[in-house]
Formats: structure tokens, C-alpha cells, sequence
């Protein structure tokens, strides 16, 4: 769909976008989460690089529900404020950064006590639709469920890696305040494999297991794609996992 | 092929050890809509010298860089391998993107996945700068600690060597790397990890054309990857 059909939809629909700065967050036993803000880009930024810099940030849960609310405050441009994620029964969530003066890229860490991995967040937005049209989607939604199906109002194609030693899983996120029902489809060497129907509620995030979409090659790592179609805004990152899985060492990595 | 292509180079660094998947294009779509025009393949040495090149198939969607290296005769233990696109801005407005999945052989370490450096053909990103013009920064965490930290750096300049800044910042302490880099030569730039009782704590890079550049941190012990990632680019 073109940018002007894309707006006049939005507008029909009646979708706000607020924009947000977000990041994945994600907790195992023995792997801790950590934000890293700073705002080194400030200092380049004559009238705006005196802090402080305060910013809320908000952790929420793989429910979408609220975790904990944190106020931070970066000293000054060179400043850097570390904040350990709760950790959680699902493990997993998105958590916004607001600040008025705060546009740097943040960084979200896992570290196993002895070294970390490392990605930035996303400036970006979250959509905002009022009750009718939450009300049209909760019915639309359930009965295209009934048949495996969702309204692909947006789309994203990732690839996914699925080895004996490694792999990559999808931590999906609903970056909205409806339900979201994403549909994913697996393609392997050419064909398509069966789709499964992921709903994540408002601000919610799911951790897809790649193992449970093909089975794992005895050596080397396949190579998957996946068709992610889903009824409001989603954004996606990779997990990445060595050869304990989900029970080891991960890293996160932001998709464009 | 239309005669109105968009050019985009791009590189990233290959160690033997490691499976190091690209994808040529990020996001490939089912009906490959998104697609290349064109793609060249180019492997160098540390010192500039051409080892490898090819044209690769702009329908394939993963490249295989430790085929790619193993196929070649004693091959260096790290290349820079450059990426030379063409592409419709009709089909990606903005430009196309590559991404790399990493992870070495028998690691306990997780595996990674990175945007490979777009350095945009490597000539100056604006004409007339008198100031440095390319200035990119990284944030490191100071603990946990058991892992050595260091910048990658290649030079897709065509002619002209680059001069280029490494600043590593250890509380109110900084330490410079000075190095120029000839045409397709590569170094990576260590890190000291502490100086006078403070971990280093940002590195920046100042250099006046772009480079491939990449902040590379490697686990104390083992020496597998934990951290292969781009700077930020601020100000230009």
C-alpha cells in the first residue's frame, strides 16, 4: 500500500502513533538484563547538551502489563546510568525510555556475571486505536483465528538460523494497544512450511522458539525465512542462542 | 537492467573459525521483489592485497563466508570482504541492507548478529568539510569485565589513503590510536582494557573519509566473539 493510502487509512481508523524510544528485554536464570543510557549525542548539540537529562523508563512484562517504572536522571553528556531489568516469570518484555532531550541510542545488555552482549533500541513509535475500532479488531481477529488467518495490516520477512550448535529465535513485539495476531510462516529450501498464529496482547511480546518451527540439521545451521504478518504495529528482534540454548549465554539483535 | 542504479559498498571482516552467514538482502521478500541488480564480492588482506573476487548471483540469498575463505589458498587469519551493490531506489527507497550471523565452532558463547558497514563507496560523506567528517562513537559497560575490547577498520577508499583517530575513554582519562590506512588495507585497533584503575568506557573514531568500522569485544579465556556491532555516527 502506498504512504498516502497508508495515512488516509490510519486516519479512517482513527490510530494515533505516539513516538517512542523501545528495547527488548530479557531474563534467565544466570543471564542479567541491563539498560545502558547516555547521551553522548548531545554534546554535539549547541543549547542542548547541558543536563541533566531526566527520562522515564517503563518495563513491561511479556503480558504487556506493567513491570516496574524507573526515573532516571543522566548527569550530563558523558554520563552513562546503568539499569538492571527486573526479572520476571515470562523473562521477557519491551521497556520504553521517554525523555524530552534523550535521542541517543541506548543499549540493552545480557551478561552472564563474567562478559555481555550488546544491541541499541528503536526511536520509533507505538499505535494508539480508539475503542470501535479495538472492538472491530477483537471480532475480526477472533473469527480470522478460527482459520489460522489475521488481518496483515503490516508485514516484515526475517531470516532465522537453526543449528545443532547456534540458532536465532524471534522475540516478537506488539508495539500497540490492541491484541495482536501474528502470522507466522516458515520457508525452508524453497517450500513453505505450516504457519502458526502468535496473539500478543497490547505492549506484550512473545519469545518464538525457531526450534519448534523445523527441525534442527544434524551439522551446519539451516537457514529459515519467515513471513510475519500481523493486524496492528509489530516490531521484531533476534535472539540469539549458543549451544545450551535458552538455558545459556544469549544476545539481542535489532532487524531494520 | 536500468541505467539508473544506486551504488552501495559495504564490508565486514572474516576469522577463521566462525560460521559467518550474510544475507544479501535483509528482509527478502517471498517473490524477491527485493533484490539486488547486481552484487560483487571482494576478499583483501590486512595490507590492501586483492585475494578473491566474484560475481554473485543477486537471486541467492545467503553467502557461505567460510566457503567463500577456505577456498583460497592459505588465506590470512582475517580478511575484509567488500560488498559492491547496485540496486532500483525504486524497490528500496532507502538503500538495501546485509546482515551477518556469527557464531564460532564449539563456542559456548550465544551467536550474533550484526548490520554489515555500509561505507557508501568511501568517499567523503560531504564536499567542502574542513572539519573531520566522520565521527562515530560507541558506549561500553564497565562490568562485568572478562572481555577485551577493539575496533576493526577497513579503507574502501579507491585512491587515497585515510588518516584515522581510535580515542579510548577511561573515566576522565583518553588514549589515542593514531592510523592510516591505503586503499583496502585493514587493521584492528586493541583496546587497552584498564588504565589507572578505570575500564575503558567509550571509544570514539575519528577519520576524514568513512570506514568499515566495527567495536568487536572478545570473552577473556576462550577469545570467542560477545560483541561485533557498528558505531554510532553523531555527527558529520
Amino acid at each position: 500500500m502506498s504512504h498516502p493510502l497508508r495515512a488516509l487509512a490510519r486516519r479512517l481508523v482513527g490510530v494515533r502513533r505516539t513516538p517512542t524510544y523501545y528495547l527488548p528485554w530479557l531474563t534467565r536464570p544466570g543471564l542479567e538484563c541491563t539498560l545502558v543510557l547516555h547521551n553522548v549525542e548531545a554534546r554535539f548539540k549547541p543549547g542542548y547538551n547541558e543536563g541533566p537529562f531526566p527520562a522515564a523508563v517503563a518495563q513491561h512484562d511479556a503480558d504487556g502489563r506493567l513491570v516496574q517504572s524507573y526515573a532516571v536522571v543522566v548527569a550530563d553528556s558523558t554520563d552513562v546510568i546503568e539499569v538492571p531489568l527486573i526479572p520476571t516469570e515470562a523473562g521477557c518484555g519491551i521497556v520504553t525510555v521517554r525523555g524530552a532531550r534523550l535521542h541517543s541510542d541506548l543499549y540493552v545488555t545480557l551478561s552472564d556475571g563474567d562478559a555481555y552482549t550488546a544491541t541499541h533500541g528503536r526511536g520509533e513509535f507505538v499505535e494508539a486505536y480508539p475503542p470501535w475500532t479495538r472492538a472491530l479488531l477483537t471480532v475480526a481477529g477472533a473469527g480470522l483465528a478460527l482459520v489460522g488467518r489475521t488481518l496483515g495490516t503490516f508485514a516484515r520477512d526475517q531470516y532465522v538460523y537453526l543449528g545443532a550448535e547456534s540458532r536465532s529465535h524471534v522475540l516478537l513485539m506488539n508495539l500497540s494497544n490492541v491484541v495482536n495476531r501474528v502470522r507466522v510462516t516458515p520457508h525452508q529450501d524453497g517450500g513453505r512450511l505450516s504457519s502458526r498464529l502468535v496473539a500478543i496482547p497490547p505492549m506484550g511480546t512473545h519469545l518464538l522458539d525457531v526450534a519448534s518451527l523445523a527441525r534442527a540439521p544434524a551439522r551446519g545451521t539451516a537457514v529459515l525465512r519467515l513471513r510475519l504478518e500481523g493486524n496492528a504495529w509489530f516490531n521484531l528482534y533476534l535472539v540469539g542462542a549458543g549451544p545450551r540454548d535458552l538455558l545459556g549465554p544469549l544476545s539481542l539483535m535489532h532487524v531494520k | 537492467m536500468s541505467s539508473n542504479l544506486s551504488a552501495l559498498l559495504s564490508a565486514t571482516f572474516y576469522v577463521p573459525g566462525y560460521e559467518h552467514l550474510v544475507e544479501l538482502i535483509h528482509q527478502r521478500d517471498e517473490l524477491a521483489r527485493r533484490r539486488l541488480a547486481s552484487l560483487d564480492l571482494a576478499v583483501y588482506d590486512p595490507s590492501g592485497a586483492l585475494l578473491a573476487s566474484s560475481a554473485v548471483d543477486p537471486r541467492a540469498e545467503i553467502l557461505d563466508l567460510g566457503a567463500v575463505v577456505t577456498a583460497m589458498a592459505d588465506p590470512p587469519p582475517r580478511v575484509m570482504v567488500t560488498f559492491d551493490a547496485r540496486y532500483d531506489a525504486g524497490v528500496f527507497p532507502y538503500r538495501p541492507h546485509h546482515y551477518g550471523y556469527l557464531h564460532r565452532s564449539q563456542s559456548s558463547d550465544p551467536s550474533l548478529y550484526y548490520a554489515v558497514n555500509a561505507v557508501l563507496g568511501g568517499v567523503p560523506d560531504r564536499v567542502g568539510a574542513t572539519n573531520l567528517n566522520n565521527f562515530e562513537t560507541y558506549v561500553l559497560r564497565r562490568h562485568p569485565s572478562a572481555a577485551r575490547y577493539s575496533v576493526l577498520l577497513g579503507c574502501l577508499a579507491r585512491w587515497a589513503p585515510v588518516e584515522a583517530q581510535v580515542f579510548a575513554h577511561y573515566g576522565t582519562e583518553r588514549v589515542l590510536h593514531e592510523v592510516t590506512l591505503q586503499p583496502r588495507q585493514h587493521v584492528e585497533v586493541p583496546l587497552e582494557p584498564e588504565r589507572g584503575g578505570h575500564r575503558v568506557d567509550r571509544v570514539e573514531l575519528k577519520s576524514l573519509y568513512r570506514l568499515a568500522s566495527y567495536v568487536v569485544g572478545r570473552r577473556d579465556g576462550s577469545d570467542d566473539l560477545v560483541l561485533f556491532d557498528h558505531l554510532f555516527t553523531y555527527f558529520k
